[in-house]
This record gives C-alpha cells, structure tokens and sequence, in this order.
C-alpha cells in the first residue's frame, strides 16, 4: 500500500480556481428556521452569480482572462476555446525558482513527471453593457442581525490530455457550482443559534485511480470532531481504515506553493533512485521535514544528531495528521525523558547525547507512538536486513532512527532485491550545518542513497523502527 | 519653471464678458484636467449671484460662497475634468487680490477634497492656479500655488490661449453594476446622528435656485458603508477594449494623434480577502444599493497612459456613486425624511430612487460633458436651469444625453428579497428560543478561515 506524493503527469494539467465570494445576509429574525431560510437563499444568489456571464476566471501570472458562461470567451483572442488546454500554461510566465531551494540540473528531469497546475482567480465583471437603471437604495429599519463574510472557494479539476479549454472550463464550471452545495450544506449543519462557521474546501490525494478528492470542512473544527465525516468519507471512497487520508494535516501541498515554515520536505523526491537487479524501492510514506544541525538557533553541533533524527520522525506524525503537537526542541524531549524516570533532571538544559532507546521512550511520552527496536551487533549485519526494512516501509512506511558508533542517522527507505541481497540504504544525515538549500543538501549527499559500506561494520546499532497508529 | 496652462480659446471670450458687466467683481471657477506637463483649461464660470445682497460692500468675494459654488460643480465633472483653480475680475490691488484668491483656492480644495471617498495619488498635481484679470487693463496676472503645502508662495505661471484644446480628447466609459449591502447601526440614535453629521447644503425640494446653507458635508454611516465598494474598484482589474493593458502603456497604442478616440472598459472585482469576516452582528436595520452607474473619464490627447485612464474612471464611477447617495441624503433630509421618490411597503423596507445621470457637451463638436443628476421627479427644464446656474452653459434640451442610463423605478409589491417580516411583537413570541443567544456575544470562528487566506500568499 504505497501513497503516492504526487501527482504524475500522464493526466493532464491541473486547473485551480480559488478566491473569495462574499456571503452577506440581513437576518430579521434568530428563528432557527428563518436563519436557514435566508442563509439557502443567499447561496442560491452565489451559485447565480457563479453561473453568470459575470464570473470571470484570471489566470494567475499571466495576461488570460476567461469568461467561462459566456461560451467560453477568452481574451487574449489568440486563445480560442478549442484550443487544448495545455496551451494556456505558454501564457503563464512561471517563476524558474523552487521555493523549496534552488533547483539543482538533477532535478529537471524529476520536475517534468510532475503535473502541472493553472492556477486561476475567481473575480466578478462589475461591468455591464448599459444602458442600465441608476441606483435603488433600500432601506428596512429593524432591530435585527447582519451576517457578513466571505467564504474561501478552492476548487479543482483534473483536466484529460489534450481536453479543450472549453471543455475543461464547463467542467470546472460544474465543479465551483458542487463546491457551493457542499459549502451549502456545511453551513446548514453547522449553525447554531447565532453562530456560524466558514465551510473551508480543502483537497486531499488518494490513491490512484481516485487522485485529487476536496473535501469541505467546517472551519475550525478539530480533526477529533469530524470523526463520523472521516468515517462516511473512508466508504465513500472504499478507503482502508488505518491511514488518516482525510485528517487536515494530509491536505495536498500544490507544485510551487511555498512552506510557511522554511524547513525543505521530502528532499529525497527529487534523487534517482537506484536500480538493482530485480531489486524494488520501499521508501517512506507521505511527508516529513528535514530536520538538522544548528536549526532554530540552536547551536547542536556535534551532540545533537539523534534529537534531530527524532525531530525529523515526530515531524512526519504531525504532517500526516497523527498528531497535532509540534516538533519537540531539544530541551522538550529532555524534559520527557526526565518525565518517564529515564534520565535526571540535571539532564536538561545539557549536552547529552542519545539513542535509539531514548528516541523511543521519547515518541512514546510526547506523541503516544509505539516503536520497534532493531538491534545489530555489527555493521556488517545491517546488509542482511534487507527483508525487515523493506517490510517495514511497506506496512508502517514511518522514517527510522538508526544509532550506533557515534552516530546517528534517519533510514527514509531501502533499496533492495530478495534475489540477488544487492542493498541500498536512502540516508537523511542530521550532521548537515548548512541553510536549507535543496541544491546543496542533494548534491552533497546530505540526503542520499548509500551503500553497506556507509556503516561501521564493527560497531553495533540499534535501530528505533516507531509504528503508525491504524486509525483514520 | 512654472507650470503651462492650455486654455480654451472660448475661456477668453468669458472672461472678457465677465469684465464688461459692470455689477462689482466677478468671481469664478476654472475648469480642466491636470496633467504632469502641462494643465488644460476647458471652461470657465461664474459665481452665480447670491439671492440676499451682500451686505459687507461687496468688494470682496463671499469665500463660503465661492467654496460651495465649487463644491456643487465638482459634482458635475465627469472623470478626468477638476476644479483646477479660482479667478477673480476686478480692478483691486492685485497683491490684495492675490491674497484673497489664495485664500479662496485653499478653501475650495479643502471642501472638495474632504468629500471624496477616494485618496489622491502621489502623482496627482496638487498645484492650483489663481487669475486675475483686471477689468480696466484687461491684463491678465496667472499663478500657482501648491495646495499640499500650507506655507505655499505664488509661483509664476504660463497663460496660453488655443482653440480645440479638448476636441481630440479620449473617452473612456463604462456601466458598472453596484449591489452593495450594509447593516445599520445598532444604536437607536444613530439616524439623529446621521442627520447632524449631515451639516449640509440644504437643496430645497424642486426648486432650481441655488441655496447655501453652508458647512461640509461629513462622513456619514452610508459613505463608511460604501467603502468597501469603493475599495473593491480601486483595486479591480482594468480592461481597456478587452484587453488587459501594462500600466505603462499609451492609451492610443500607437494610433495617430489628435483623432478622438472612445474605449470602453471592463472592471473585474473581488471581494477583499485580507479583510476579516466579520461575523454576525447586531444591527439596527439594513441598506441596500442596488443598480447601475455609468461612468465615464476624459483624457487630453498627449499620450495619455492606461494607467491614468484606469484611474480617472474609477474615481468618476466612485464619485458618482457617492454624489447621488449624498444627494438622495440631503433631500432626506430638507423634506423631513419622507420625499415623494420613496415608497414604503408593508414590510417596513422602503426604496428610493437614486438620481440619475445626464450629460451636456462643453462645446457642441467636443466629446467633453458635464453632468448633472436627474431626480424622478424633476424635468428636463430643471437640469437645464442648473447647468445655467452652476455652470454658466446655456443648454438646450436636445443638447442633453439621457440615454447612458435609465431612471431607477422602484417596483411595487417586489416582496422577492424580503422574508415574511411580521411585527416586532408577533417575532417575540414566535422566536425559537435560540434567540436567547443575542444576549450574549456570538462567535464566529473566522481565525481558521483568515489563516486559509495566509497560505495564498
């Protein structure tokens, strides 16, 4: 069961319409039923406004405008609408930098598997063709309530290859108008009494064929709340039990968008893969971050290693949505192991290394994660372990701790063949003290794939293997 | 240096007229459009005569007077065409007259500019000029001063006469529709307050005559509600003739100079995420404006940018928005809050007719017009006694376009928008009891919902 990151390029190009749409109403009366009424008939007026010839979609970056009620005009006038839809990205100046880092000439050819995306702005035409009748003012003079917002609509369709602009566009159409029942339908079940909640899209990536699913969530209502929607969400799409797809934490980063945080993600995507005879690639599921020396204005260089292959570990919990805890600083894991009675309190606040035992108390204590421990007694072994790793990023599919010598290192994934025992370990060094340049970080190895003779083939390790809780 | 004034050539002619009457000093308003370069002058006029004779010996001109003069014409500008300064005929001391006209161009610009609901720009020219024109002589004495600087001096101006300076002008027009909808306030005072913050010029209902009463309109519930709307077209994406021009780019795009050419535009709005939802509040009663406005900004014919276009349109569909809500106010106002263009339905809503918006060449063959607002009530004698009064133009009816928009009508019985609003105590004893909640303050969780807008950066 492995999750795809991305999105691969042989469906076409991804159309992404975003923007506000203002949801204003005058309430006369609280009456439960009367709120419902006027809040129904406020979307109606949203959903016509979405099916006008006023709505208007931008291109972002880029000189198109499209006017998808209005047979699909289309200025420029280059463009025509039955044109595929592929041509619009020839008008889109795309910015060459990955905000990621920068990009290395080992990535290019990465990049172009990838799917692209047009991403587009919902707006209105306030123009008409007049002539037209002058202002009404209307006035009701009432103690009453106003309700005034905006909601977020994000919608998204996957175009076919080589599907017109028309055709995509009467889709995407048909998507905004669902989008706005859904978002309907959130509001009604979420009002009570004079509270409100903003239906929040978001779009989640399920296994292929399934692809791309938005889903509208009540805004701020925790993951631990929306359990009965997960569930009908999960037999709705024939989805196995015991991995969160829809918990928020899980929601689709989109190509180019940038990370609030700065930390690079998944810097292993953009390497080749090795390829060995009859060997096959287990790699760790989903997202983490990459997490290392002298981060945070924490100077930990030269004890700090473990800590950071925790924090990376812990990192991966909170994005796929297991936990909503941040990543724990050095003297938060101190803390816990001086919580659980494993180390003094004089350990806080010092330079002490740990290992892999720790690393385990420590995910036990701060995120309720139970890990395996894998003991060798010699590097040497570590080539014959093929088997359990492998098992262990297709069943748990969790990055690893591995410390030993005076090391400690992440295992994100193996390569390895059952016939021939050819192994490859893909390594995230935490020793790295530089700034989170993509580039450098692959090109040097600080991320990369390594052979048996990366270990110390007399010492022994100990390796923390932690488990994914199976919960949706 | 001095700045360049480009003046009609028929601005002459009225001012010598001015001189020749002999009933005291005459003076008026100079009307055109600025320009970094240089500024043209398109027309002239007078102060019109007040009713009352002036008792203060009449040598010197009733600065308030003058000022609302001001304040009623810049209503009657279209996009692109401004107040650019003051004139004075008379045979006083010029140093004597300088003063006074400074004191004239800095009050009117105060008047003015305190009623737009749209902020100038860095590069607006802010310097205005002063004439005078001595009745004797015949000689002429021009100006500037910079009325962003308190402590501005008379800087030396050029005075040129020239004919067609506005014939090859461009036009850009537009019909934008407005649906705007805003709650009252809450507080039972608020519609007294509303009145006082009104200290207005009170137009007599119907009647043409040009009555002061003085003071600044200020700031009133229904111009902070229009804000918003305002803010949404300043920021819209401008298309000039479908396409989306660079800010930079000339208006003309390479087509010969001097022949007059109309765009119309296209305005794409969004609402303003940065904006946090507001949520529920109470709220006193609603407003709504709803319908079309057309507007339309003139630009010289030197190589006007888009950019200016794009501007100049989008203060004038602002403005004449704003004007004729005021307008509609002030009526309100002097006819003690019901006038004969509204109409009150059972359900307690009742609708007003916004003016709406006619236009008058300046010259026959130009396409420069001034504007006036036509209550549905009033003839199209009224305008014509107006554009006379304010604006010294003699106009005939078949001068007048009235087709760029049509009058609001309020349609009878149109219950479509309304709920079933019962009285106020037939509601108290059917409220779910979820009504309880308004005692206490309500929530509405937009913190989630912004943060969605930060990840869009």
């Amino acid at each position: 069961m492995v999750v795809s990151d991305s999105l691969s390029s042989d469906r076409g190009t991804i159309l992404r319409v975003r923007g506000p749409l203002e949801f204003k109403c005058h309430l006369v009366s609280t009456d439960a039923r009367h709120m419902l009424k006027v809040i129904s008939r406020t979307f109606e007026t949203l959903k016509s406004q979405v099916k006008s010839e006023s709505c208007v979609l931008t291109v972002c970056d880029s000189p198109v405008i499209i006017w998808p009620n209005k047979d699909v005009y289309i200025t420029p006038q280059e463009i025509t609408p039955n044109a595929p839809c592929d041509d619009i990205l020839k008008w889109i100046q795309s910015d060459e930098q990955d905000p990621a880092g920068l990009r290395s000439a080992k990535k290019k050819s990465k990049k172009s598997s990838a799917a692209s995306v047009i991403n587009l702005r919902l707006m209105m035409e306030a123009t008409k063709t007049g002539p037209l009748s002058a202002p009404i003012l209307s006035r009701t003079v009432q103690k009453s309530h106003f309700l005034s917002t905006t909601f977020p609509v994000d919608c998204v369709v996957r175009t076919t290859v080589n599907e017109t602009i028309k055709d995509a566009f009467e889709r995407l159409l048909k998507a905004l108008t669902h989008q706005l029942c859904e978002m309907e339908k959130v509001t009604l079940q979420h009002t009570k009494g004079t509270t409100l909640l903003v239906p929040e899209p978001l779009h989640f990536l399920l296994p292929e064929p399934k692809g791309l699913v938005t889903v509208v969530y009540p805004a701020g209502v925790p993951d631990s709340q929306l359990e009965a929607q997960r569930k009908e969400l999960h037999q709705q799409f024939e989805l196995p039990d015991d991995w969160p797809y829809f918990r928020r934490a899980n929601t689709y980063h989109f190509p180019n968008e940038p990370y609030k945080d700065g930390y690079l993600r998944n810097p292993h995507l953009v390497l080749t893969h090795p390829t060995l005879d009859n060997g096959k690639v287990y790699l760790v599921q989903g997202t983490y971050s990459y997490h290392h020396y002298m981060q945070d204005h924490t100077d930990d260089n030269g004890w700090g290693c473990a800590y950071r292959s925790l924090q990376t570990i812990c990192s991966w919990f909170q994005q796929q949505g297991y936990v909503e805890r941040a990543v724990p600083s050095h003297k938060e894991t101190q803390q816990a192991l001086v919580d659980v009675g494993d180390k003094k309190a004089s350990f806080v606040g010092s330079r002490q290394w740990i290992g892999s035992i720790e690393v385990q108390a420590v995910l036990n204590q701060l995120l309720g994660v139970t890990s395996k421990i894998m003991f060798v007694s010699q590097g040497s072994e570590l080539a014959s372990k093929g088997r359990e790793l492998a098992n262990h990023f297709l069943t748990e599919g969790t990055p690893i701790m591995i410390g030993g010598g005076v090391l400690a290192h992440t295992i994100l994934g193996v390569a390895w063949s059952e016939t021939s025992g050819q192994i490859r370990y893909l390594i995230l060094d935490p020793h790295y003290t530089g700034a989170e340049d993509l580039q450098v970080v692959t090109d040097k190895g600080w991320c990369g794939w390594k052979g048996t003779d990366f270990w110390d083939q007399t010492a022994y390790y100990n390796l923390c293997l932690p488990l994914r809780p199976k919960v949706f | 240096m001095g700045r360049t004034y480009i003046v009609e050539d028929v601005v002459e002619g009225y001012l010598t007229k001015q001189c020749e009457q002999t009933a005291g000093p005459v003076s008026g308003l100079l009307i055109g459009q600025s320009s970094t370069q240089r500024e043209y002058v398109v027309t002239a006029t007078r102060t019109p005569q007040r009713e009352e004779s002036t008792a203060s010996g009449g040598n010197s001109p009733d600065k308030e007077w003058v000022t609302e003069h001001a304040r009623q014409v810049s209503r009657m500008l279209p996009g692109g065409l401004s107040v650019l300064g003051v004139f004075i005929v008379t045979d006083t001391d010029a140093k004597d007259t300088l003063t006074t006209l400074r004191q004239l161009v800095f009050a009117v610009e105060n008047l003015i500019s305190s009623e737009r609901l749209w902020t100038s720009a860095e590069d607006d020219v802010s310097d205005r000029v002063v004439l005078h024109v001595n009745p004797k002589t015949r000689k002429t004495l021009c100006r500037t001063f910079d009325v962003k600087d308190p402590k501005s001096v008379a800087k030396p101006a050029d005075w040129k006469y020239q004919s067609g300076v506005c014939s090859s002008w461009s036009t850009v027009s537009c019909c934008v529709s407005v649906d705007v909808l805003l709650p009252l306030p809450d507080n039972p005072t608020a519609t007294e307050d509303t009145a006082k913050c009104l200290k207005v010029s009170a137009r007599a209902q119907k009647a043409p005559q040009f009555v002061v009463g003085g003071g600044v309109l200020r700031l009133c519930f229904l111009q902070e509600g229009l804000r918003g709307w305002a803010h949404q077209l300043e920021s819209a994406v401008c298309l000039i003739d479908g396409r989306r021009l660079a800010a930079d780019a000339e208006l003309a795009g390479g087509q010969k100079r001097n022949v007059r050419q109309t765009y119309s535009a296209q305005l794409l709005i969004t609402p303003d995420e940065r904006r946090l939802a507001e949520g529920v509040q109470r709220c006193g009663g609603s407003v709504s404006v709803s319908g079309a406005v057309y507007s339309t900004a003139y630009l010289h014919s030197n190589k006007p940018k888009a950019r200016q276009a794009e501007k100049l349109l989008k203060r004038d569909a602002v403005s004449t928005l704003t004007t004729r809500a005021q307008m509609l106010l002030e009526e309100l106002l002097t006819s003690g809050g019901a006038s004969e263009g509204s109409s009150r339905d059972e359900h307690q809503r009742e609708q007003f007719c916004l003016p709406h918006r006619v236009f008058c060449p300046v010259e026959a063959s130009g396409p420069v017009c001034v504007c006036d607002y036509r209550f549905s009530d009033e003839g199209l004698s009224e305008v014509i006694d107006r554009l006379k009064e304010m604006l010294d133009m003699d106009a005939a009816e078949k001068d007048l376009d009235i087709r760029r928009e049509t009058p609001a009508e309020v349609l009878e019985g149109d219950a479509a928008d309304e709920p079933t609003v019962e009285t106020a105590e037939a509601l108290q004893s059917k409220r779910n009891y979820f009504g309880a909640a308004m005692a206490t303050t309500v929530a509405l969780l937009a913190t989630a919902a912004s943060m969605l807008y930060l990840n869009d950066v």
